[in-house]
């Protein structure tokens, strides 16, 4: 596969995550551009690739919000796939700008959190589930995971303390990072292991709190960053398979295993070298699974390995192996804001490398490895992605 | 209160938890409808490839390994093994809301001997992970057909028995407000 030489990611925008919001996707994905447009010192006609995520467009698409928020792409890419489609804007944007498609691509995921509008989205996510998972107890994503959660606990022994590591070390994170939905409040193991159940071995904070919100940043070459003075961070490699082990009764791992090994040999890097790990927190077993088959620890060690592993930001936690995870706190702090959850790992770890994160900021980021994972078509996350991503200066 | 007050009550107060009876989720997909249709005559039929033998579960329109449109629907034994189970304390459908107030509603994944993984609702709650089970189709309150998880050794060949599951769950009474619209 070749390379993406020549590509600078700038310009990471999280904005205005809140609970519940009147502003429709349009309102978000919008504004995140401005803010994009605003950060880069660009003006809006430069941009003309426009990449967009939401699932709450409702009949608005990409090509609409062109005439919405007054674009005129010559390249444009509607990535709809829940917790990849960071990942795979990112991709389609790096190529198109290498080939000369487009010169600046604009990614953005973007969701509104109307009242009662999660309730529909999981009562109408895909026809397998209106047909074969949703009449079964209406439990939404919830339930899909409780099963895999159960399962995965019942083959490897993983119990819920060890969920908790990955719970309680991201909620320290986020409550360094201001715009957290939870990052005011702090989680003590006990909160954690008291809290209520919600499905099987899921608990409340075992759970994302559905919010709207903005992700985006801006992808160009690394010749343009340069000019515009904007510090960038560089794609060493990327990949997605989806639909992988579909043979797997139950799902505990996914596509990752298949390409682990050849992203990091043409990186250049492997996970010892990561500054950090962001992964798709839909559920703490999902960030073990992932832990697993991006090479951290071997598939079934991913209890042992939270155990003995310090995921804060600043390494303050016990342990003596340290791997900052989910450093803004990922979506179980932050909230879900749709779409945009699938963006916030590149965004954070953009602001990681750049050196623009504020309070959570890693001392001396050098490498950050980015995965995504989504879709429960029906009875698992159908989507993987992962890319490994670095600093301009290295 | 008439009919005609009622219904604008209703869209007045256009909230499922203000309605007299709650039901089950009724919406399905066009091949999930005639799924309901074809299973209510029998325990379980499923969906078999006539080209390369596959067994289509959830029901489309082409054969997922083949993608040939031979799909055809038989009647297909429900046995096989339980591989997860949950007791779900929270639900986004009043139904369920309604129902979660006594006691968790269990789900559970079951892979057929015959091979896909089925989502079920759980019959009776002395089946664990690893057990086998047999899953048979039944109309829910809504006149939908859904799947149910039994013992393996309790004898089904009835239509009472099966109902008595149903039953027991509550899946063939609308779950009730007083006072509701």
């Amino acid at each position: 596969m070749k390379g993406y030489e020549g590509i600078a990611l700038v310009c990471p925008v999280s904005l205005g995550y809140v609970k519940q919001s009147a502003h429709g996707a349009a309102w978000f994905i919008g504004s995140t551009l401005r803010e994009l447009i605003n950060a880069a010192g660009i003006k809006k006609s430069e941009i003309d690739g426009f990449a967009v995520s939401s699932f709450s467009l409702g009949v608005d698409s990409a090509i609409s919000l062109t005439q919405h928020l007054g674009l005129t792409p010559r390249w444009i890419e509607q990535a709809n796939m829940g917790g990849v489609s960071g990942i795979i804007a990112m991709r389609r944007a790096a190529r198109a700008v290498q080939c000369g498609e487009a010169n600046i691509v604009a990614c953005v995921g973007g969701d509104g959190a109307a009242h009662r509008s999660f309730e529909a989205t999981a009562a109408n996510f895909s026809s397998w589930s209106i047909d074969a998972s949703f009449p079964y107890g209406a439990g939404g994503p919830n339930a899909a995971f409780s099963l895999i959660t159960q399962h995965y606990m019942e083959k490897y022994g993983a119990t819920r303390e060890d969920f908790a590591r990955i719970c309680l070390d991201q909620r320290y994170n986020a409550n360094h990072y201001a715009p957290a939905l939870l990052g005011h409040k702090t989680l003590t193991l006990d909160n954690y292991l008291n809290a209520r159940p919600i499905a099987g071995p899921v608990h409340l904070f075992d759970c994302v709190m559905p919010c709207a919100g903005g992700e985006g940043f801006l992808i160009m070459t690394e010749d343009r960053a340069r000019q515009l003075e904007l510090p960038y961070a560089r794609l060493l490699a990327a990949d997605e398979l989806h639909n992988a082990h579909s043979d797997d009764p139950v799902q505990d791992r996914s596509g990752w295993t298949h390409y682990i090994d050849d992203l990091y040999q043409r990186a250049g890097v492997g996970p010892n070298d990561m500054s950090c790990l962001q992964t798709y927190d839909d559920y703490p077993v999902i960030s073990m699974m992932q832990m697993e088959d991006l090479g951290f620890c071997a598939k079934g060690e991913g209890a042992q390995f939270v155990q003995n592993t310090d995921m804060r930001f600043d390494h303050s936690g016990s342990a003596a192996h340290k791997l900052p995870h989910n450093t803004c706190g990922g979506q179980l702090s932050c909230g879900q804001a749709g779409s945009a959850a699938g963006y916030l790992g590149v965004t954070e770890t953009l602001r990681q490398l750049i050196g623009t994160a504020k309070d959570n900021q890693i001392p001396k980021a050098q490498y950050g490895l980015v995965s995504g994972y989504g879709m429960v078509n029906y009875d698992r996350g159908l989507c993987t992605a992962a890319a490994v991503l670095a600093g301009a200066a290295i | 209160m008439n009919l005609g007050e009622k219904m604008r009550r209703r869209l007045k107060l256009n909230r499922p938890s203000l309605r007299a009876r709650a039901r089950p989720p009724k919406q399905r997909s066009p091949v999930g409808r005639q799924f309901s249709v074809v299973n209510l005559p029998v325990s379980l039929a499923l969906q078999h490839c006539r080209s390369c033998a596959h067994v289509q579960y959830p029901p489309t329109e082409l054969c997922s390994i083949c993608l040939d449109d031979a799909l055809t629907y038989r009647e297909t034994s429900g046995r096989g093994v339980l591989l997860a189970r949950s007791a779900l304390h929270h639900s986004l459908w009043e139904f369920f809301k309604r129902r979660l107030r006594s006691a968790p509603w269990l789900i559970g994944s079951v892979k057929l001997d015959v091979g896909p993984v089925v989502i079920v609702h759980i019959g009776c709650d002395t089946i664990k992970a690893g057990d086998p089970v047999q899953v048979f189709s039944h109309t829910d309150v809504s006149q939908e057909v859904v799947l149910v998880a039994a013992p393996s050794a309790l004898d089904l060949t009835g239509s009472a028995a099966r109902l008595n599951i149903i039953s027991s769950l509550g899946l063939d009474q609308p779950a009730l407000r007083k006072g509701g619209i």
